[in-house]
């Protein structure tokens, strides 16, 4: 046969330089493509940081980099959570800022003068690249063609179910969290296939630095034990799942203790517990397998099995009675409401509020991982048929994800890893299979063909596609699925993803783009105008935000440790004037910001988040906020004239609605999220007065009143300075009667 | 006189209760069960007539020797006794209807929950001058009282203040908790103690099913028993790499189609279209029926199965012909099933602009 030039490329010792060479011109393209199509809000907007939480995370790096590292451990954040502070060094996971430091500092060094800002909008995508390399590593492990970790790196690097997570400005912990995660479990798999220490330890650094990142690292110290005992219940005990058990448990334990916001959790929280559990039954297996080997007689095998079962049986009980008396702490509510579903509503409202918390409907799978759900299952299958220990794993990690993804939306993230390396293995299988041009099966590196092990569709000896018809057209159809993949992911983060949420954009009927800037106008204002020690109250979506953006002192944030402060701020919202105004006056509040939709048809509004301030107020104060009167009697949420008192007298309704109908003529205000209209009075607001209303109404904010300087209370100040006093009179008190007339 | 009088009353009220004993003997044998029900509280309410004619009796110890542990079972006239003023006790009434042909599972679901914390307090340690009753009444006994009360729904739990004594209320009225869904009984005792004057309070206490945990005990021995006999015969079928799989997949594909969302949202398995005809698909992007979540689970497998069989089976068949034939089927198959599924998609997300050609 004559060789071609393409022959000398491919084939031999040059040919593996060429394929060397092409891999990393390939991975470094995907990590180019996956970092270009983050960046579209960058490109639209600005280079600004998105959300709500990433605001606390740039306020916090800001601080880590103006003080250094040792005043950040040790921070205590007087602004935050008025007038309880919060000792945020202590209860963050600091992996994040601390990456964005080093990068700066590094930067710095280099002479190379950035902004930290630029920094942390960018984080995100450039961690992205190092993820799409990171699932390379770990589906290279898992298959014998080369192809498949190129298409899983591909995969993961422009699947809209991580870019939903990691869009430049998207400044949170899962923007590098899901590169470790998948780096971990690259390690992982490595020191299970080899059994070695170093792997073991490396698997443990990462492990470490998860735990530093992200709260999701109890992903992984559950999946890793689950992956050792059933491949122990599967009879595969090895000295490799021994060593890399061991050293990855011993160390990573230490290694996470040393964050101080998990401190002894390790040792004492139900969560981590079946890696004890997993930790302590391997030793008793090792030891069984050791001793195997010295005993004779079937009886004393027998005998010696017995004591292990008893032995963990025992054990197992054990953890059972700590758990039950209290000493090891029950599992963390965020955690234990995946598996109760219905716990989390009734007792933790406050994470059963959250939007990424509910379950997931059908369209969101499809929405963020297109053609990759349905390849998902049959890669799935196709671990079956080697079913080495490394399959194994994908298949435990598969259930396990599809099922926490279905229950909450936020954690699609840990699902897209595993059904990027499913899809991967069985789209190149298939390309493998139709991509060779001469005939004849594809030559696999796998050596023992047991068929009666194996997977009945496994059985019959595989002979390969003969006709050049039935190669072209699944080749055609599958590189149409890519392109339409491609153009899913990007229409959908083009659409869905890309927007900041504090600079919203919509289309003029001309087709122009109407730029929306109402939040960073009203947080300025609130920077400009008022006072650098002025308390702000909102709603505690909003609190960081402020922190951030306004740098003023907020009574309730994002973190949501204290369910009681939050439960205050609902009260006051959601009470009377009269109720709500000593709450206010305690609580030094200088100003209320609300944020109202009903102009523009914002939907995210607090008038629509009310109910859950309500229902967490009545948490605590079942006798004085009761949710039922919010709802008129035939049982529906009204704000318009059939709402009840109890909601036109909320605070929350009145900082709302008022003045609303001046925009209208009269009796014409509507309200354009609930699509009502509106009382053609406009509701009196006796306590606060209004101090700003952002250009197109979407926050608004108010100033609390002093105490009348003639010691009246304020409707009655209020109804004085708008000449009412009479009315007033004639109902209250005959002698003042006498005197206005 | 005044020392003597509740230890003369708590021996007459034991000859009562064994009256009614034998009243309830007497009647079991004599008539229908329906009667009983009728006639028994109509006896208790001669007596309380009786008794309540003499100041000095304490309305809240009879009762309490009535009902010993449980809740009283109460009718119109002996509700009307208990709530009647002045009374120095706290009263907590249950309004329900515990008959099959009311259809009110809350109703049925919660009396065991109740007949619980009645159990819990009248066993507890308590301050002795807080006087708590419980009592049930049922509709079919007290249509009267829920007329009266104008009540449409069931089951109502009334909690009336005490009148006259230490903690009496100004505002007699009753508190009243509304059910709105399944409901524990913590949270209901929780709710009855915070409108009970400060201080200790029995807690509650589930009794421990002994029967529970001896049958789950024997059931358990019993299964690893017969797993040991039967283990050549179940361990190939445990061991079965195609059961593994097809319960993996099913999983998978149970939980990527939303059946959790069904699960905790309760949504409705399918819905009329208002023109005599069923919507299979529900309206908006985050929402789904039953149905709906199945079909989409069938599309997938499909889906997943054409990947599958164009992966594994095909390659495997000898012969050319047939080979090419398979290849084409499954093709087609796969193309005309993601057109579909785009389309489906389409339904959900209006704006959506990617098809793929038969749909």
């Amino acid at each position: 046969m004559a060789e071609s030039p393409v022959d000398v490329l491919l084939k031999g010792s040059s040919g593996q330089s060429t394929r060397g060479l092409l891999k990393v011109i390939i991975l470094v393209t995907i990590a180019a493509a996956a970092v270009s199509s983050r960046l579209f809000s960058v490109i639209r907007f600005e280079s600004i940081i998105h959300e709500f939480d990433p605001w606390f995370n740039f306020r916090a790096t800001k601080y880590l980099v103006q003080n250094g590292f040792y005043d950040f451990w040790d921070w205590f954040d007087d602004r935050t959570w008025h007038p309880l502070g919060r000792v945020t060094g202590g209860t963050l996971y600091p992996g994040l800022m601390v990456t964005s430091g080093v990068i700066y500092h590094i930067l710095r060094f280099l002479t190379i003068p950035v902004d930290i800002r630029n920094i942390c909008v960018l984080l995100a995508p450039g961690f992205s690249g190092l993820t799409a390399l990171a699932m390379y590593l770990l589906t290279n492990e898992m298959s014998s063609s080369p192809s498949a970790g190129l298409l899983a790196a591909a995969f993961m690097g422009i699947t809209p179910g991580y870019i939903s997570r990691s869009v430049a400005g998207s400044y949170d912990n899962e923007a590098i969290a899901i590169f470790l995660l998948v780096f971990t479990f690259f390690l992982w798999i490595k020191a299970v296939k080899i059994g070695s220490i170093m792997w073991g330890a490396l698997t443990a650094l990462f492990y470490g630095y998860m735990v530093s990142a992200w709260g999701g690292y109890v992903f992984i110290t559950n999946l890793i034990p689950l992956h050792i005992f059933v491949l122990l219940c599967m009879g595969r005990y090895s000295s490799r799942l021994y060593i890399s058990y061991t050293t990855w448990y011993a160390l990573g334990t230490l290694a996470s203790m040393q964050i101080p916001f998990v401190g002894f959790l390790p040792i004492r929280n139900s969560d981590h517990m079946s890696a004890l559990g997993v930790f302590g039954l391997l030793q008793l297996v090792a030891f069984a397998d050791f001793v195997r080997g010295f005993i004779p007689g079937k009886q004393f095998q027998r005998l010696l099995t017995a004591s292990i079962i008893l032995t963990a049986g025992l054990a197992f009980v054990g953890l059972v009675v700590l758990t039950m008396s209290g000493v090891i702490a029950p599992w963390s509510g965020r955690f234990y409401s995946l598996w109760d579903t219905g716990y989390a509503k009734i007792h933790i409202p406050i994470i059963a509020s959250v939007s990424e918390h509910q379950p997931t409907a059908w369209p969101s799978f499809f929405f963020d991982l297109n053609f990759l759900i349905w390849l998902f299952p049959a890669g799935v299958y196709m671990c079956f048929r080697d079913l080495k220990d490394e399959h194994v794993f994908v298949i435990i990690y598969s259930v396990l994800a599809s099922y926490f993804a279905g229950v909450m939306v936020r954690l699609m993230l840990t699902l897209t890893p595993i059904v990027c390396v499913a899809a991967a293995l069985v789209l190149s299988y298939i390309l493998d299979t139709y991509l060779k041009i001469s005939s004849g099966p594809v030559t696999r590196g796998r050596s023992n063909e047991d068929a009666s092990e194996g997977l009945r569709s496994a059985r019959t000896p595989e002979v390969g596609i003969t006709s050049y018809f039935s190669k072209a057209a699944t080749t055609s159809s599958i590189i149409v699925y890519l392109l339409l993949f491609v153009a899913h992911c990007t229409w959908v983060t083009s659409n869905a993803y890309s927007s900041p949420s504090v600079v919203l954009a919509s289309r003029m009927p001309d087709g122009s783009q109407f730029i929306i800037d109402d939040y960073r106008e009203a947080y300025y204002w609130l920077r400009q105008n008022t006072p650098a020690n002025a308390k702000i109250m909102s709603w505690w979506d909003y609190g960081y935000q402020i922190g951030g953006m306004a740098d003023r002192p907020t009574l309730v944030d994002n973190n949501t440790w204290n369910n009681t402060h939050i439960a205050t701020v609902g009260k006051a919202m959601s009470s009377r004037e009269e109720v709500s105004y000593p709450i206010l006056r305690q609580h030094d509040v200088d100003y209320v910001l609300v944020v109202f939709g009903g102009l523009l048809g914002y939907s995210g509004d607090d008038i629509n988040k009310f109910l859950w301030m309500v229902r967490i107020a009545e948490g605590i104060w079942p006798d004085e906020v009761k949710e039922r009167d919010f709802f008129t009697a035939r049982g529906e949420y009204r704000v318009d004239d059939q709402a009840t008192p109890t909601m036109r007298n909320s605070l929350m309704y009145k900082m709302s609605y008022h003045n609303y109908n001046k925009l209208f003529p009269t009796g014409q205000a509507t309200d354009r999220v609930r699509g009502t209209k509106l009382p053609a009075e406009s509701p009196q607001l006796s306590t606060l007065e209004e101090a700003f209303t952002s250009e197109n109404w979407i926050i608004r904010i108010y100033k609390v009143k002093d105490l009348d300087n003639f010691g009246r209370d304020h409707s009655n100040a209020v109804a004085f300075d708008k000449g009412n006093k009479r009315k007033k009179a004639t109902k209250k008190k005959g002698a003042r009667l006498l005197r206005s007339e | 006189m005044m020392l003597l009088q509740p230890l003369f009353y708590s021996v007459t009220f034991q000859c009562i209760e064994s009256l009614q004993w034998a009243f309830k003997r007497l009647l079991y044998g004599l008539s229908t069960k329906m009667k009983l029900f009728t006639l028994i509280p109509s006896v208790l309410y001669l007596f309380s007539v009786a008794f309540a004619a003499s100041p000095n009796v304490d309305k809240f110890e009879r009762y309490q020797s009535i009902s010993r542990l449980a809740p009283l079972q109460l009718d119109d006239s002996s509700y009307d006794d208990l709530i009647a003023k002045p009374r120095d006790y706290y009263a907590a009434v249950i309004l329900t209807a515990m008959e099959a042909r009311f259809g009110c599972a809350l109703c049925r679901d919660f009396q065991p929950e109740f007949d619980l914390i009645a159990r819990s307090w009248n066993k507890g340690n308590k301050p002795d001058d807080l006087k708590l009753l419980f009592g049930t009444l049922d509709f079919t006994n007290g249509k009267n009282t829920f007329q009266k009360l104008m009540l449409q729904t069931a089951p109502v739990l009334l909690v009336f203040p005490p009148t006259v004594g230490p903690y009496a209320k100004v505002d007699d009225s009753p508190l009243r908790f509304d059910f709105s869904g399944p409901i524990s009984a913590d949270q209901v005792y929780a709710w009855i103690n915070r409108h009970l004057p400060d201080g200790p309070k029995p807690p509650l206490v589930r009794p421990i099913n002994y029967m529970r945990i001896i049958s789950g005990v024997t059931i358990l021995m019993g299964a690893v028993t017969l797993f040991t006999v039967l283990s050549p015969y179940v361990l190939p079928i445990v061991r079965n790499r195609n059961l593994w799989a097809a319960f993996s997949l099913i999983a998978i594909l149970l939980f990527t189609s939303g059946h959790m969302f069904n699960h905790i949202r309760k949504v409705p398995y399918v819905v009329g279209d208002g023109k005599g005809g069923i919507s299979y698909f529900a309206g908006g992007f985050s929402n789904q029926f039953g149905m709906e979540t199945q079909v989409i689970a069938a599309i997938y497998a499909v889906l997943s199965f054409s990947a599958i069989a164009l992966a594994m089976k095909v390659p495997r068949i000898a012969d050319n012909k047939s080979q090419q034939v398979a290849v084409v089927i499954w093709g087609v198959v796969l193309l005309g099933t993601y057109s579909f599924l785009l389309s489906v998609f389409r339904v959900k997300n209006g704006g959506y602009p990617f098809f793929l050609p038969p749909f």
